[in-house]
């Protein structure tokens, strides 16, 4: 147990470093001298090296990237231009909107994905898969942002139920909240769910046929018990897994949704700084969502090596 | 035998045939479409469909068919392109992880940092760097799918490389660039084409969603999801404007979809009689 928790921890921490390489590698990379965008027009020799000189400029590559990385440790990520507020607390202002809203698309992904993919896995060969398959297929194939775009013209515009936009949080108004999340949501989780689909009806249709599930069945248990208490059960696995992977989808997803459904999450935030040339707050946001993406798939491999044992045992589960 | 199974599949030869068709289209776009792309005509603004404009005009009066086939080529060129980058540079790197296991663990972190940047955080990153343009969205899409690529390479390397074929041309005297390209390349193929059936629908509704955002293929140029982000203005006095640009994406990647399964099924033939 212990082996596996430690390897998964230093590999974590090399990618961590690896992405935070690419990420000041990347501003290194941008277009113009920042000591001359500081200095402005009027730039004699003398000012742009003081300029250098105050903001590290001149220091090799490396002793840079430290300074960088210990800055970014202590949540310092520099200031915004356009809006003068720290860039790390804009993010924090951002955030709970992208959480509430992933939260959301998720539980609605796995209900939906679980779901269909139990009755197509059950009712193999009958309508029912056929009907299963062919949405999850749909799912696949429908652009989720044209899908918010229908969903809008649908049901803010032709019937108006829903609002096309705006947010509410939650913990302020939790009907208004749901009322403005429902949509987005849904968009946000249908791909989700097609692929939760798909897995579901293959571990189970694996599932079905193995013999704890034929012993379950003949000491006498009804279908239902079998199903959901053995069959599915042990189907759960997968689902962890598929969300655990399809985790970059979603933060790319809730991108697309936010700026369709105008809600002030990360993803507006990232889209409205690449067009205000927001430097520091790209960096910003392209790092911290590395580092999320490579904590939670920690968290998501260390809860399933608890979940099913087999996993530390056999190592990484390819 | 392959053949013969995608032949006797008819979604499989539906969506063939919607695929054949709509490339040919967007490579002869100009013979193709009734109108140019660019047509303005003032006195036919936001018109919806009708016998003329089979998917209606847009704001300016331009033709919503025409626009969506030559809008056609941007999707299957940042389809095929990306994909053949991802390709490029993940099949040598699969090959040499799944091989020399030495390399393995340097391979996986490299993968690893590359899944760490979500596909649109990527392309966020990128537009910035290289500004928005169709080659951004080519190289974005085509990184992003890199990590898949290695991992189906490097997975089939490590099966093929046990096999007894392998084993026998190393007896043989081979050497190791003949093994890799002329064993284990060749055999890996079908694998490969699996994989790339799932990449490519993805790089097309890729391209679809960065242009949506500015991101990628920038107006004038036509592109589906320029097409979409000009109807986000006009939602209520021209929905059509929205409806078919994204109808038009659904029918290609859909065929993509049963076209691939298809191909999965004839290549792998356990696998689809579970």
């Amino acid at each position: 147990m212990s082996r596996y928790v430690l390897r998964r921890v230093v590999e974590s921490a090399v990618t961590l470093i690896l992405a935070t390489i690419v990420v000041f590698a990347g501003i290194r990379a941008l277009p113009g001298d920042p000591a001359r965008t500081l200095a402005g027009e009027e730039s004699d020799p003398a000012t742009l090296a003081a300029i250098r000189a105050t903001y590290g400029l001149d220091e090799p590559l490396p002793v840079q990237y430290l300074r960088y990385v210990q800055k970014a440790a202590t949540g310092d990520l520099g200031r915004s231009p356009r809006t003068g507020l720290p860039v790390a607390e804009s993010i924090g202002h951002a955030l709970p909107v992208t959480l509430q809203l992933a939260v959301f698309a998720i539980a609605i992904a796995v209900l939906m994905g679980i779901g269909t993919g139990v009755v197509a896995a059950v009712r193999r060969r009958r309508p029912a898969e056929w009907g299963a398959n062919a949405i999850a297929l749909l799912g696949l194939s429908v652009p989720n942002f044209w899908f918010g775009q229908m969903a809008i013209l649908a049901l803010a515009i032709a019937y108006p139920l829903l609002p096309a936009s705006g947010f509410v949080s939650v913990f302020e108004d939790p009907v208004e909240s749901f009322r403005h999340l429902l949509m987005p949501a849904t968009v946000l989780g249908t791909g989700l769910a097609a692929i939760i689909m798909r897995q579901t009806r293959s571990a189970m249709l694996d599932a079905l046929t193995a013999d704890y599930v034929r012993t379950a069945r003949a000491k006498g248990l009804s279908s239902a018990q079998v199903v959901l208490g053995h069959a599915l059960r042990n189907s759960l696995i997968v689902v962890i897994t598929v969300v655990g992977l399809q985790l970059g989808a979603l933060i790319s997803g809730a991108v697309v949704t936010e700026q369709l459904f105008v809600l002030p999450g990360f993803g507006k935030l990232t889209i409205d700084a690449v067009f205000t040339r927001d430097y520091p707050m790209i960096q910003g946001v392209v790092l911290v969502t590395a580092t999320a993406y490579i904590v939670i798939n920690l968290v998501v491999d260390l809860l399933y090596s608890v979940i099913d044992p087999r996993i530390r045992v056999g190592g990484p589960a390819l | 035998m392959t053949v013969r199974r995608i032949l006797r599949n008819p979604l499989a030869m539906l969506g063939l045939v919607v695929v054949f068709v709509a490339t040919v289209a967007a490579l002869l776009a100009e013979f193709v479409a009734p109108f140019p792309f660019d047509q303005v005509n003032f006195s036919e603004p936001l018109r919806p469909p009708s016998g003329t404009h089979i998917f209606g005009t847009d704001s300016i009066g331009r033709d919503q068919l025409s626009r969506a086939i030559f809008g056609l080529r941007a999707s299957v060129t940042v389809g095929l392109l990306s994909v053949a980058l991802s390709l490029a540079v993940g099949v040598p790197l699969g090959l040499l992880a799944g091989f020399y296991g030495f390399l393995d663990p340097l391979v996986s972190r490299l993968t690893d940092t590359a899944l760490a940047f979500p596909f649109l955080v990527l392309a966020v990153g990128l537009a910035a760097i290289l500004g928005p343009s169709l080659s951004t969205a080519v190289i974005a899409i085509g990184i992003a799918q890199i990590p898949a690529v290695v991992r189906v390479m490097r997975s089939e390397t490590l099966r093929l490389r046990g096999m007894d074929f392998v084993a026998a041309a190393v007896a043989g005297g081979a050497g190791d660039a003949t093994v890799l390209l002329r064993h284990i390349l060749p055999n890996a193929v079908s694998a490969l084409i699996v994989q790339a059936t799932v990449a490519i629908p993805g790089a097309i509704i890729g391209e679809a969603v960065l242009s949506f955002l500015g991101l990628g293929v920038r107006p004038p140029t036509p592109s589906l999801g320029v097409m979409l982000a000009d109807a986000q203005t006009f939602v209520r006095d021209g929905p059509w404007m929205a409806v078919f640009p994204g109808l038009t994406i659904v029918v290609l990647t859909l065929a993509l979809n049963l076209l691939g399964d298809g191909l999965r099924d004839a290549l792998d033939p356990r696998e689809s009689r579970r």
